[in-house]
This record gives C-alpha cells, sequence and structure tokens, in this order.
C-alpha cells in the first residue's frame, strides 16, 4: 500500500463511531472478543465485522488462540493520521506567527509616514 | 457558501484554529488578499515568496514560489472561491508544480492534494480575529468523516491544543 492508500484504509476504519469506540477501549489494555461486545447493542458477528476492517486497517492485532483471541491496539496507523493533523496545525500557526509580525511592521510603517505626512 | 453547521452538529468539529491580532481589520484583509503583502508572510518560516501569478477574484489564482537561501525551491497555489470583503475569504490552497498545475506535496507523508480554507475575519475593538475551518478537497467520504468526526470523539493527541484553545477563547470572551 502506498502511504495515501494506507492513510485512505484507516480514516476509512475510523470513520465510524462504533470502531473508535472500540479503539478507546482498547487504549485502556488487550481485551477479549466477548468483553469488547458487551458495552455495544451488537451481535458477536456484527462486532467482529467491526474488527476485520480494524485488523485490516492495521489498527489491531489479534492473538492467536482461536477461544480467547484477544484485541491489542497498534499505534502506528494512528500516529500517521496524527502527523497529518500535526502538520496543519504546525502550518497555520507557522503562518499566522509570520503574518502576526508582518502585521506589526505594517503598522509601524504607517505610524511613520503618518508622522511624516503632518509635517 | 453555506454554512455546514448541521453536519458540523452530527459530526463534531472541522480542522478550526484562531487567531486574534492586534490590528484593525481592514489591515488584516489587506494582508490577506493582496500580493504586495503576500508576499511578506505567506510561505513556510526561512523561505522567501516569489509571486509568479496574482488574480484577485472568484475562480482566479495565485501561483508563487517559496525559495530558500539554501537553493531549495517549492511551488504552491492558491484558487479563490469565494471573496466577501472584509469577512470572508475561502480559497482552495496546496502544492503546485512550476507551471501551476496542482501537485503532490514535495517530501514524504500523505497529505490531501488540496484544502479547502473557509477565514473569516471578525472585528471587536481594533483587534481582528481570524477563525480558519479546513478540509480537505476531493477527499473521499471517509476522509471528510474522518476530518470532521476525530475531534470530537478520540481521546488521543489533542487534548492539549483543544485544551489550550478553549483557555483563549474564554480569555477571549471575558475579554
Amino acid at each position: 500500500m502506498t502511504p495515501q492508500d494506507q492513510l485512505s484504509t484507516t480514516f476509512a476504519a475510523l470513520a465510524d463511531p462504533t470502531r473508535r469506540a472500540i479503539l478507546a477501549k482498547l487504549a485502556l489494555g488487550e481485551t477479549a472478543v466477548t468483553e469488547l461486545a458487551k458495552p455495544f447493542d451488537m451481535s458477536l458477528p456484527a462486532i467482529s465485522k467491526h474488527l476485520k476492517v480494524l485488523e485490516h486497517a492495521g489498527l489491531i492485532s489479534r492473538g492467536r488462540e482461536a477461544q480467547w483471541r484477544p484485541c491489542k491496539l497498534e499505534a502506528g496507523p494512528l500516529k500517521t493520521a496524527d502527523d497529518w493533523l500535526e502538520y496543519y496545525r504546525q502550518f497555520w500557526e507557522e503562518r499566522f506567527d509570520r503574518l502576526e509580525g508582518y502585521l506589526r511592521v505594517l503598522q509601524a510603517k504607517e505610524k511613520r509616514n503618518g508622522r511624516k505626512n503632518r509635517k | 457558501m453555506a454554512e455546514r453547521t448541521g453536519n458540523e452538529a452530527l459530526l463534531g468539529q472541522p480542522f478550526v484554529i484562531t487567531r486574534a491580532f492586534n490590528a484593525p481589520r481592514d489591515l488584516v484583509w489587506k494582508a490577506w488578499t493582496e500580493a504586495k503583502h503576500l508576499q511578506h508572510w505567506w510561505g513556510p518560516k526561512g523561505s522567501k515568496i516569489e509571486v509568479l501569478k496574482f488574480d484577485f477574484r472568484t475562480g482566479g489564482m495565485f501561483h508563487y514560489a517559496m525559495r530558500y537561501s539554501t537553493g531549495a525551491v517549492m511551488w504552491g497555489r492558491f484558487t479563490f472561491v469565494d471573496i466577501a470583503p472584509p469577512e470572508r475569504l475561502v480559497f482552495l490552497n496546496g502544492f503546485a508544480d512550476e507551471t501551476g498545475e496542482v501537485a503532490r506535496a514535495p517530501f514524504p507523508g500523505a497529505i490531501p492534494l488540496q484544502m479547502e480554507n473557509t477565514v473569516t475575519f471578525s472585528e471587536q475593538a481594533g483587534k481582528t480575529t481570524i477563525t480558519l475551518h479546513s478540509l480537505p478537497v476531493n477527499a473521499t467520504d471517509e476522509e471528510r468523516l474522518f476530518f470532521e468526526g476525530m475531534f470530537a470523539s478520540m481521546t488521543g493527541g489533542y487534548g492539549g491544543t483543544f485544551d489550550q484553545l478553549d483557555g483563549y477563547l474564554e480569555i477571549m470572551l471575558a475579554a
């Protein structure tokens, strides 16, 4: 997968509120599927479907043990999505810093010119 | 452009950033909309903007080069979508090539080709507050949903920044 494809897959997986809730729960630690299903008004197969999407996106990994198959949060793809937003935050903070400085210069110039004109 | 309040209420907030400037709105508006001003502050720190094209009208383009003292150069562009002086400016922004065509970011990592930025300018007691809403252009539904819903739902790394913003807004409201 290209980085762009990877990001799309991550976003698609994160676009669903149930899946975000699952990830929030897994952030607290490894959890069994049956345990994960409890807070949701959903069948086990429905939850399994969501888990498959998350697993495909690389957001979670699942243990091999057939019965208990604990789910674990994988931070990698989330980090990538996080980087994307962080990029824009830094982008705009920096632009605004520069604009702030420039406005100060502009206003100082206007003041100087104003004084000159009055003379 | 129609306000997207309905969707925002359902999905949370889009990418939003706010900053107050100690300058009257007319001056801030000029700084955003005139090439002779933009070239002094637009572009990454350490780069110099060279204005290649500046056509300030709906559908018009601003094409520029960002030159570094190391000799490195990148190109970027705006497409003006909506101009409502001195209150609102909507424009698409992204990287470009030398000829002004939309191009991928010249660095690794995946960011959208273009973002649609809605900038609103409001003045109170001689200070201007800029609020910027930003969304990916031509993104998939999933990307948009992610962008709009992420902040409301995840407990990830943004808490700090938004706390700061909240605190900031409180100060602004109190002022």
